[in-house]
């Protein structure tokens, strides 16, 4: 691990540019960030809160086809994106690229992608609305085993630039760049440590992820919640660790087929029904136990070293039906605190 | 919501935070916008038939075709031979452009499009009782209520990000009503069900009128300085509570507590839809909700209202715009010699006096043999229309029929020419959603092929015909002309309407920044003061008895748009239910042996069609229910065309059917090949 100053990002995202595309949150019109790449001197305005898309679709893609068969021959069809940097990524959507690093270890697809980026994280240092990073070990600060490069901003304007990684080490050769000291390294800690303590009481969230591991939860309780989800996969799409997907063949226009691979949500009923119409998870409310047992539940997390879930918050921001993590949460909480009448 | 685009190809889109009302959510179709517009699924150039097909065309070739046929029909049989159906999916722009062909070009008034079969009759009665027939508050007002009552509406799965508001304020202490015949997603959430006998909507709310008017509780205040008519409806209605448990089988005290709740509340939010308009009694239907809105003054303020939610992204811009026969846009009447000067004198062309022929009207008229030319774009009334059958032979009649479209459709199989639509990411206009919020949005994607954005074809027709009246430079240019002749868009701009975020209409001199809440201190009416008019209970058209023992309705699925020409490309909403589906109930389904999803035959007095059932406690014994998405089973085979008098809407809500299940191991067939096979007469009949 290294240590830099920073002036200003603009001249490592400069120093990074001459050597790969550079994605960043670009602010539209409207005031809404979405990842895009950017052009020469465009200068990069790492806003503190984390896009309402996290970039999980430049590594794993909503459609991409798996390989083409012309009626005689298969064709393989492994993206081969130049190198580029995500620059700007917050600890919340690291976290979540780690863990998918782990879900599509053999994937091909995923790696083609994945082995061409560079992470530049940014740590937050201030909670977002929504977020709770802090209570599920996915922040404030940027994990080093989770990015090549860290942004931290510093009270005094500057910039602290750790290099966490040897890829990150080699991206910054022939960067002119001042050390830094372990003092800097130490405001850095104790900066994130003020940023923890204005994160809200996050009992519910404890309670709950006991409660789902426990077995404390009746099965009305979800039916309940059920009646909520309009199976809109909109929490599916925004989850940053979500990583389900279907398949289809489609025809080519000179012969043939592709098979296309494509997002697909739990959270709709065809998702488990089998071809007889069987389904293990007919009803909405065995959906939802079941995304939730997926985020919280101590066996994925063991498998996966750790939780599903990363704090972002974003479910409870998409979901029309007001079942997002906060919402269901602490009406577990209200459940399992009434049904044993009251703690 | 934004949409994402590589190599110029859409990829995915995003919600937007910033938006005002879907605030960061999106419904199911909205998530599924790439399959929709998929290029791959596309038409991408003119099609022309001739007697092996449809045969490729440039765009010459087909304006040249449809113009000259169009001449002929003109010279032979005159404007009104001639007419236009224009689509509540299309930017303002395209419709004011239709309804400028019909008017200008072709010199008819037969100019119309899908609101005849939604809320016709919201408009037709609230014009009558409050002088505008739009939703009088706004999406936000959803989450000031105080009491929220939906009426016939089902919006978690029609206005999905609409019926979460209604959510998110019943989970906030809101107190929720619900009234439909089907146990719907904010029933099972809601304090009170009223789930009443389909087609007993007057009954039940004149019965809350007695409630109200006898109990005193309702606004005096209210009623003498804004209302006239109070005492001819108090008289009508006086005896309606003790009649209603006959007509709507819910008992007399649960609608005396509904009335109370509705009537005492600080803040109370009438949303309604399909389950009011879609009777015979449509129009009087609206008539009497908007009495009991205004008998409790729970109207004109924030949190209250009368509030029709519009289907379609922008059937409320179609009607703004004047796709309709009997109005110019902003609703000035064909018939009314000022307004037609004023149109006159700005496109400086004489115009047809006579309201022409509604969608049904023409679809008759071709029937007759005195329609004979129709254009039509982005919409599919082969399977959305009133009886299938009757639509289907009237289109075949046509000696010229021209469908626009994104894909081809089971309409556009009948066309003598298709033509490539541009979807919406593909131009730029605007849109005029429920709340009346005009919203502007730009092209993102270049169209496919050489599809077209709908005005630009309509003006290449009307070029073609030797007119100019539709020759704009850009849609922009089009929303300006229409801004000047249209009093409530009057002070808007696209400028001010993109930096806004929406503007709501009526925006003009008064209103510059646009109005949230209609109705705050005057109604629209002549005398500024709001119409109470008694109307009475009227039994549905077709009632079950032996022969049809069971009542139909129609629902729609949040999966689906429509005829499901874009949402059923998706993959993930199609693989959601059957292509076609029956909602019945577990003792129904028991007495008549039919298993969930066993294939079952339904027939009414019009059709007969093949689907699944779906075994269900949301529908009650007596009543089943289909969706309309589906070509392959659709309920428009079935459904009545008994219409409301007024309006002529069809009575889709309820008709008599008898249903049976197939003889084992039968998939159900697809209604083109039960049709062309007789087979299925021994079957039900």
């Amino acid at each position: 691990m290294r240590l830099y100053c920073l002036e200003h990002p603009i001249v490592l995202q400069r120093h990074l540019a001459a050597s790969r595309r550079i994605y960043v949150l670009v602010e539209d019109l409207s005031g809404d960030n979405h990842w895009l790449t950017i052009e020469g001197d465009d200068e990069a305005i790492l806003p503190q809160r984390p896009p309402i898309s996290s970039p999980k679709k430049l590594l794993f893609s909503e459609q991409e086809n798996l390989f083409v068969f012309d009626g005689e021959q298969f064709r393989e069809t492994l993206p081969s994106p130049a190198p580029f940097a995500l620059f700007g990524v917050h600890s919340c959507d690291l976290t979540a690229i780690a863990y998918q690093d782990k879900f599509f270890a053999d994937d091909p697809y995923y790696q083609a992608r994945r082995s061409q980026a560079l992470l530049v994280g940014i740590d937050c240092t201030t909670p977002c609305e929504n977020g709770f990073c802090y209570a599920v070990g996915a922040g404030p600060g940027v994990n080093t085993a989770n990015a090549d490069l860290i942004l931290h901003r510093r009270k005094d304007g500057n910039w602290l630039l750790i290099a966490s990684s040897e890829k990150g080490e080699q991206a910054l050769q022939g960067a002119d760049l001042k050390a830094a000291t372990d003092a800097e390294l130490r405001d850095r800690e104790d900066q994130l440590a003020r940023c923890e303590q204005l994160f809200g009481d996050s009992q519910y969230l404890k309670d709950g992820i006991a409660a789902i591991n426990g077995g404390l939860i009746a099965d009305s309780f979800w039916e309940e919640i059920g009646i909520q989800c309009l199976s809109c996969s909109g929490c599916t799409s925004l989850c940053p660790t979500c990583s389900c997907y279907a398949t289809r063949d489609l025809d080519e226009p000179q012969g043939g087929i592709r098979q296309q691979r494509f997002w697909d949500s739990c959270l709709y009923e065809g998702f488990q029904r089998e071809a007889s119409q069987h389904n293990p998870s007919g009803a909405a409310g065995e959906r939802v136990k079941r995304f939730w047992r997926h985020k919280f539940g101590e066996k994925f997390a063991e498998q996966y070293g750790r939780y599903g879930c990363v704090g972002c918050g974003r479910c409870e921001e998409t979901c029309p039906g007001m079942i997002g993590v906060h919402t269901v949460m602490k009406r577990i909480q209200h459940h399992v605190q009434s049904d044993t009448g009251g703690h | 919501m934004d949409l994402l685009i590589k190599n110029d190809a859409l990829v995915g889109v995003e919600p937007q935070r910033s938006h005002p009302i879907s605030r960061g959510q999106l419904c199911a179709k909205g998530w599924s916008t790439y399959y929709g517009i998929d290029a791959a699924n596309r038409i991408t150039q003119p099609l022309i038939r001739d007697t092996q097909g449809f045969q490729p065309a440039n765009w010459e070739e087909a304006t040249v075709f449809i113009c000259e046929k169009l001449r002929e029909i003109l010279e032979t049989s005159g404007p009104s031979a001639v007419g236009v159906i224009s689509s509540a999916r299309a930017t303002n722009e395209d419709n004011y452009a239709a309804q400028k062909l019909a008017r200008a070009v072709l010199h008819t008034n037969n100019i119309d499009h899908c609101a005849r079969i939604c809320h016709s009759p919201t408009v037709a009665g609230l014009k009558q009782t409050l002088g505008s027939g739009a939703m009088t508050n706004s999406a936000a007002d959803i989450l000031d209520a105080d009491l929220i009552m939906v009426f016939g509406a089902d919006p978690t799965e029609n206005h999905s990000i609409l019926g979460g508001h209604v959510m998110r304020a019943k989970l906030q202490g809101t107190t929720l009503i619900v009234v439909d015949p089907r146990r719907t997603r904010l029933a099972k959430l809601a304090d009170l069900h009223l789930q009443l006998k389909p087609g007993s909507n007057i009954a039940l709310v004149n019965a809350m009128l007695d409630a109200i008017i006898g109990s005193g509780w309702h606004n005096r205040n209210f009623i003498k300085h804004r209302c006239d008519g109070f005492d001819r409806l108090a008289e009508s209605v006086s005896n309606a509570l003790q009649e209603a448990e006959s007509h709507t089988g819910l008992a007399q005290g649960l609608i005396r507590d509904a009335a109370k709740l509705y009537s005492q509340s600080k803040r109370a939010m009438i949303l309604y839809g399909m389950g009011v308009t879609q009777y015979v009694s449509g129009t009087n239907n609206v008539i009497a909700l908007s009495n009991l809105a205004l008998v409790c003054g729970q109207i004109g303020r924030p949190g209250t209202g009368i509030n029709p939610l519009r289907g379609q992204n922008n059937v409320q811009g179609a009607c703004d715009m004047g796709c309709l026969p009997n109005v110019f846009p902003g609703y000035q009447p064909v018939a009314d010699s000022d307004c037609r000067a004023r149109f006159s004198k700005a496109w400086g062309v004489k115009l047809p006096e006579r309201p022409g022929l509604t969608s049904l009207g023409m679809s008759k008229a071709a029937l007759s043999g005195d329609f004979l030319g129709m254009i039509l774009f982005g919409e599919d009334p082969v399977v959305t229309d009133p009886d299938q059958n009757h639509v289907r032979e009237a289109l075949q009649k046509l000696d010229l029929l021209v469908v626009a479209e994104l894909s081809m459709t089971e309409t556009a199989k009948l066309a003598d020419v298709v033509l490539p639509a541009a979807a919406f990411a593909e131009k730029d206009g605007t849109f005029t959603n429920c709340e009346r919020r005009v919203q502007h949005f730009r092209q993102a994607l270049l169209p496919p092929g050489e599809a077209l954005p709908d005005w630009q074809w309509l003006r290449a027709i009307a070029r073609g015909l030797g007119s100019d009246q539709l020759d704009w430079y850009d849609s922009e240019d089009i929303f300006n002309e229409m801004a000047a002749l249209t009093p409530s868009y009057s002070a808007m701009d696209y400028y001010k309407i993109t930096t806004q975020r929406g503007l709501q209409w009526p925006c003009d001199g008064k209103n510059p920044e646009g109005t949230t809440v209609l109705h705050q201190q005057g109604f629209a009416t002549d005398n500024g003061r709001a119409k109470l008019i008694a109307v009475q209970q009227a039994a549905v058209d077709e009632p079950p008895d032996g022969e049809y023992p069971l009542t139909l309705t129609t629902n729609r699925l949040h999966f689906h748009y429509g005829c499901g020409s874009m949402t059923r490309k998706s993959p993930l909403l199609e693989r959601e239910t059957p292509a076609g589906i029956l909602f019945i109930n577990p003792q129904d389904a028991a007495d008549l042996t039919i298993d969930h999803l066993a294939a079952v035959g339904v027939k009414s007095r019009r059709g007969y069609l093949e689907t699944r059932a779906m075994v269900s406690e949301d529908v009650p014994p007596g009543l089943v229910s289909m969706p309309y998405h589906f070509r392959e089973a659709p309920s428009n085979q079935l459904t009545n065309n008994a219409m409301d008098p007024l309006t002529k809407m069809p009575e889709l809500k309820a008709c008599a059917v008898r249903v049976a299940p197939l003889p084992p191991g039968r998939q159900p067939r697809q209604i083109d090949t039960i049709l062309m096979d007789s087979r299925d007469a021994p079957l039900l009949s």
